[in-house]
């Protein structure tokens, strides 16, 4: 476990401004309640075996205390490093995304379930879309009762949604909440809460 | 057919290694610079090429999907060796042995007829007569030590054999690497084989390999080549050894102070790059239209306070001077 360097910091950044834009202001400086102290600490980013894990400050200093080699998971996992280098947002941060989304969409109770088996949200099934997506934008995807499905990358702005094909592809999907079940056993770490 | 001579062409033509040379040229007069030299050399050498390509196109030939086949002739020259004839090689001990006491080599059968199985075998490899795995009982002699196994002995002294032949193989190896008469086939493992007394031939070394271990010996001093006189065209060390340093996991009470100003220093130069993002069209719109209602307001109320006079009066001004040149301009492209 290790804090990020500037060169990874900024990857981490990136990525995550792309869904939450100047939120991300809001994650960086969030004060956190945890342990003993009475004054709220931080939170702060943490590298450990090439995850990147958001955790308040109050539980790193406790989590010295494990050694490296055992320890499993702290916090909440952000993403991971590839081995490229590149930064990837895992599912486990949607919490934290949703909380700060810039972009959303809304999804219609009929693709929900489409959306939760990796596909692609198309035109079709959407709900409601906030105002000015550009493609390429990072976008939080929820369900029509504001439940928070998954994320993924605009690939059409709204303003082209409007006249678009049912069949064309909107959002494509990068992580959803049905990797829990789909890919257990690839999330060794134990799901908060 | 092969040598043709005739008075107009007088090349000889060996077609089998595709060779031609005229042996009757003579220079009418020597050439004096060597540019001409070549000049003449050239020339004579695309008749001979030309005579080459005559001679195939001559010869029968098969069609193919590629084009036409030729079967060339075997050649009539004799070239030379390229290698030197190899070197008889030295009689081992034994052939001097066999050959002082007059012993002549025998055809013996590959196969013998073994009594134990009761079927022909080899005489010797896998599955061998009077194999180790096929002797369920070896009797006992008078000459037998006590505490010995006679199974295991027999192993041994197989073991012990081959060993032996072994050792003699190497020695008659050596004897022949001596005068250089080592086969071909056991030349190209010579290294590896103890007969020849040298390792490994010894590597080129590349560069990269000698810029980086020169670079290691000029940084090899205590103030590690800080302050050495540098050679006249010696350039830096190529590998600088690489300690990446974190900052500390934690720093007094949680997050540490540098780490936060770090991560600030990252999320201000991310929020200033993509700052610009803000102005596009529709906030930029919305942004003149706040604008445009907020002069016109203040115009309004121009006179009913005395700190808004100042403010509008200067908007007013710059108003005026920002649409003076854009008029006259919309006038100009009218």
């Amino acid at each position: 476990m290790r804090p990020l360097d500037e060169k990874e910091t900024t990857a981490v950044f990136e990525k995550i401004f792309k869904f939450t834009g100047n939120n991300l202001k809001n994650i960086v400086e969030n004060p956190s309640h945890e342990g003993p102290d009475k004054e709220p600490g931080r939170y702060c980013f943490r590298l450990h075996k090439n995850k990147v894990y958001y955790v308040s400050d109050s539980l790193v200093k406790r989590a010295t205390n494990v050694a490296r080699t055992k320890l499993a998971s702290i916090g909440t996992c952000v993403g991971r490093f590839t081995h490229g280098g590149n930064f990837h947002l895992t599912i486990e941060c949607l919490n934290l995304l949703a909380a700060n989304a810039k972009h959303k969409v809304w999804l219609k109770p009929t693709s929900e379930m489409s959306f939760l088996y990796a596909n692609h949200v198309l035109k079709g099934g959407l709900g409601r879309i906030t105002e000015s997506i550009a493609p390429g934008d990072g976008v939080v995807v929820f369900s029509m009762s504001d439940l928070p499905l998954g994320f993924g990358v605009a690939a059409k702005s709204t303003q082209d949604c409007r006249k678009l094909d049912p069949n064309a592809i909107v959002v494509l999907h990068q992580a959803d909440i049905g990797e829990y079940l789909r890919m257990e056993n690839q999330h060794e770490q134990i799901i908060e809460e | 057919m092969e040598m043709e001579t005739e008075t107009q062409k007088p090349f000889q033509v060996d077609m089998g290694n595709l060779l031609a040379f005229n042996p009757f040229h003579n220079f009418p007069s020597l050439p004096t610079s060597r540019d001409e030299l070549v000049k003449e050399c050239i020339q004579e050498g695309t008749k001979l090429v030309q005579a080459i390509a005559d001679s195939i196109f001559n010869l029968p030939s098969t069609e193919d999907a590629d084009g036409p086949l030729v079967k060339l002739p075997t050649p009539t020259t004799k070239l030379p060796r390229e290698k030197h004839l190899p070197k008889p090689k030295p009689p081992t001990k034994w052939e001097e042995f066999a050959k002082k006491k007059g012993i002549k080599k025998r055809k013996k059968d590959k196969v013998v007829w073994d009594e134990q199985t009761g079927t022909w075998k080899r005489r010797f490899g896998y599955d061998r007569v009077n194999d180790d795995k096929d002797i369920p009982i070896i009797e006992a002699k008078m000459t037998d030590e006590p505490g010995v196994d006679p199974f295991a002995k027999r192993q041994d002294d197989k073991k012990k054999r081959v060993e032996k032949q072994e050792k003699n193989h190497l020695q008659n190896l050596k004897q022949a690497a001596k005068i250089g008469a080592l086969p071909s086939h056991v030349q190209l493992a010579a290294t590896a084989l103890p007969i020849t007394g040298t390792q490994a031939p010894p590597k080129k070394v590349t560069k990269d390999e000698l810029g980086n271990v020169a670079g290691m010996a000029a940084t090899s001093t205590a103030s590690g080549g800080k302050f050495d006189r540098k050679l006249p065209g010696e350039k830096p060390a190529k590998k600088q050894g690489k300690h990446r340093k974190f900052l500390p996991v934690v720093e007094g009470l949680g997050i540490g102070s540098r780490e936060k100003e770090q991560t600030e220093n990252v999320l201000n130069k991310l929020i200033s790059k993509h700052s610009h993002e803000i102005l596009n069209a529709v906030t930029m719109y919305n942004v003149k239209k706040e604008k445009k209602a907020r002069n016109k307001r203040n115009q309004e109320g121009k006179s009913s306070s005395a700190t808004n006079k100042l403010k509008p009066k200067k908007q007013l001004h710059k108003k005026n001077g920002k649409k003076g040149p854009g008029s006259s301009k919309k006038g100009k492209a009218k």
